[in-house]
């Protein structure tokens, strides 16, 4: 059996081609909301129950919500995705519009998607660190 | 040089825009409808996952300048279902099909094609469009993923006796429909678009860029382009007569782009859709 299998190459190296690159946070990123009052404060709490739809991570661990502003009852979240093809846009971006729309004392809630600063790893809180490697990723 | 204000453009910027934005979609969608092509069908489970993810990269890319040119009053729908086919202005290389199962003609399309995505989304950082300059970074990091992917194949298919003959292959047949990614929608409005600053290389500089670069990395592999694009030892141009009829820019394709146009809205008209699916309904 063993003989019909080519001998690996001696110096190969497993994923030759694939460079895992932490990339970088930025400064007032990860936001987490901790800062946070009155109704912005509810609709933080709100994000934190949506869950990545791959993961158990929160949205919010996850460094998805760059930030939540609520003015005269209208909720505008500025979230990213972590990657511009990513196959959950609508149901994320939904997602998130009701549950800020349904906090009490919001009206009516926009998410703005923004690209800019990109996601990276670094984006993630330390909780969502846990949870990630509570899940098995390492990270 | 100023921001342009979304909410305040003329018709020339609003043009500009307009041509611009359909460039870089265009590409990337059509890049990407041709890649799904593959799925199942590449050479190992590997490669096969590999250029699907870069498939969907593509289609994320498209759908970030699509979305841009929601700003100018389109919709995606319109722009991708319901639009003509000749008014779409992808360059001629990414409609190209595949030799059947020339895998080669997939890596050598990827790396030409992503040599020069590198070049334009560097002219693209500082663009006078913030929406543009906002994106570019994201699509930056994901492409030097594609970049990376295809010059690793490039140059282990080049490698083997059967590689490299398939690799010039698809370097005669491709090499002249990639200079199209350089060509004008209209010379005019590709002026505004760099005096507008909303991108700050002529297409002249960046196909003569993009030359100095490929032709040199290919020909170091043994690879020849059909055509001589070398002026002198550093200099590099691309003349009337290196290049095919159809250009894609200028809304002239080739017939294969039509067939596949036809059979990527088959099942939109088919099930008489106004509006694009959704992975799932509304969450309750």
């Amino acid at each position: 059996m063993s003989s019909e299998i080519p001998d690996p190459d001696a110096d190969a190296t497993p994923c030759a081609y694939t460079e895992y690159r932490e990339g970088e946070g930025a400064e007032e990123l990860p936001a987490t909301g901790e800062d946070a009052t009155g109704v912005e404060a509810d609709v933080w709490e709100a994000l934190y129950g949506i869950e990545d739809p791959e993961m158990p991570i929160s949205v919010v661990d996850l460094g998805l919500i760059y930030g939540v502003t609520v003015e005269d009852g209208y909720a505008l979240v500025d979230m990213t995705l972590t990657y511009s093809g990513c196959p959950a846009r609508n149901m994320l971006t939904e997602q998130v519009q009701e549950t800020a729309a349904d906090v009490e004392d919001v009206d009516d809630a926009e998410v703005r998607l923004v690209w800019s600063p990109e996601w990276t790893i670094e984006m993630v809180t330390e909780q969502g660190k846990d949870d990630l490697r509570e899940f098995g990723l390492s990270i | 040089m100023a921001a342009l204000d979304p909410g305040k453009l003329d018709a020339r910027e609003r043009n500009a825009l307009e041509t611009l934005l359909k460039r870089l979609a265009d590409d990337e969608f059509v890049l990407a409808e041709r890649y799904t092509e593959w799925q199942v069908r590449a050479p190992t489970l590997e490669s096969d996952l590999a250029l699907a993810n870069n498939a969907q990269d593509e289609l994320g890319h498209a759908r970030l300048w699509y979305d841009v040119l929601e700003d100018l009053g389109f919709e995606e729908q319109a722009l991708i279902y319901e639009r003509d086919p000749a008014d779409f202005r992808h360059a001629t290389l990414v409609e190209r099909p595949f030799e059947e199962g020339d895998w080669a003609d997939a890596v050598l399309r990827s790396y030409l094609y992503d040599a020069a995505e590198k070049l334009r989304l560097e002219a693209l950082e500082d663009s006078a469009y913030p929406k543009i300059a906002d994106r570019v970074g994201k699509i930056r990091s994901e492409e030097e993923y594609h970049l990376e992917h295809a010059q690793n194949w490039v140059e282990r298919l080049a490698d083997g006796d059967e590689g490299h003959e398939r690799l010039q292959d698809a370097l005669d047949r491709l090499f002249p429909y990639a200079l199209t990614l350089f060509e004008p929608v209209d010379p005019d409005v590709e002026d505004d678009i760099v005096e507008l600053g909303l991108r700050d290389a002529t297409l002249e500089e960046l196909g003569e860029e993009w030359l100095s670069i490929v032709v040199p990395s290919l020909e170091s592999l043994d690879l020849e382009p059909p055509v001589s694009a070398q002026v002198d030892d550093d200099t590099f141009e691309i003349t009337e007569d290196m290049l095919p009829e159809e250009r894609g820019r200028d809304g002239g394709h080739t017939d294969a782009w039509f067939d596949l146009h036809d059979e990527l809205t088959h099942t939109y008209r088919d099930l008489g859709r106004s509006e694009t699916t959704k992975i799932m309904d509304k969450p309750e």
